[in-house]
């Protein structure tokens, strides 16, 4: 019975356990301390969930930007034409610690309108 | 798209349903929204019986309180199941090789392996019993078992979004 409890306990602290140790992909693994800004033409764009992303080239580097759901996107007027292919935008936003030239992205300027992404 | 994943999870994210959910402006939100709404009622449901089969709410025939919260568990866990999927789906080659969603899975399995020895086990000795008869022992074990299983599932759906 107490073995049983125990073994359960185990079980289920165990998710939280690694969390800690392996977690990744949470906006955790964003260096905030060390923001950059990118600009470019967009290369490519996928407007869907969980979050658009598109990518663009910067310097001879080619950037994947993770920018926001994209309910919240069209509601603050991010709609899919405003990150169309070909459209320049400059990013300001943080560098992954773990993804190589991968971004997320806290505001996108496009023809001169600013769309806050948080 | 996570090259290395299982084809057939590849595939799945690939086909017009995963474009679909990922592409709309409504789908993938109310599927998410609805996962939680489900989860609370499932929890609610799961509590009470779990709380029942550990000796509490004794004033009350435990099968038939039981038999109440688990129609309210069946239809939470379907409506989880439907959502969950819609989700899934989205990102299937990326979540499949996800740590978190691998344990919740594992988790789960356990859940309804637990779940059977409750229908068939446990719940045959406690048909007939009446308002305040001790429970027997093997049903506080259940329970406990019960809680923290979903109480982990719950804890890598969760955490999924953080590996």
């Amino acid at each position: 019975m107490r073995t049983k409890i125990v073994a359960t306990a185990i079980v289920a602290a165990s998710c939280l356990a690694t969390a800690g140790a392996l977690a990744h992909h949470g906006w955790g693994s964003y260096d905030a301390a060390n923001p950059v800004t990118v600009q470019g033409a967009i290369a490519t764009s996928k407007y869907e969930n969980p979050h658009a992303t598109i990518t663009l080239s910067d310097a001879g580097k080619v950037w994947t930007i993770t920018l926001a759901p994209t309910f919240r996107m069209s509601a603050r007027g991010a709609t899919e034409d405003v990150v169309a292919i070909g459209k320049t935008v400059s990013a300001f936003g943080y560098p992954s610690t773990v993804e190589k030239d991968e971004m997320r992205a806290e505001r996108i300027t496009v023809d001169g309108k600013t769309y806050e992404l948080r | 798209m996570t090259e290395g994943a299982p084809a057939i999870f590849v595939a799945l994210e690939a086909s017009g349903i995963g474009a679909a959910i990922r592409q709309s402006r409504w789908l993938y939100m109310v599927s998410n929204i609805g996962h939680i709404v489900a989860l609370t009622f499932f929890a609610g449901a799961i509590a009470v019986m779990d709380v029942r089969l550990i000796g509490g709410f004794a004033g009350t025939p435990p099968a038939r309180i039981i038999g109440q919260a688990r129609r309210v568990a069946i239809a939470a866990l379907a409506a989880l199941a439907l959502t969950g999927a819609a989700l899934f789906t989205a990102e299937a080659s990326h979540v499949v090789l996800n740590r978190a969603f691998q344990l919740k899975t594992a988790l789960i399995a356990l859940g309804l392996a637990n779940v059977a020895w409750v229908e068939f086990v446990i719940l045959p000795q406690i048909k007939r019993l009446q308002d305040s008869s001790p429970m027997p022992s093997g049903a506080r074990t259940a329970a406990i078992v019960s809680i923290a299983t979903w109480l982990g599932v719950a804890i890598c759906g969760r955490a999924i979004a953080y590996f």
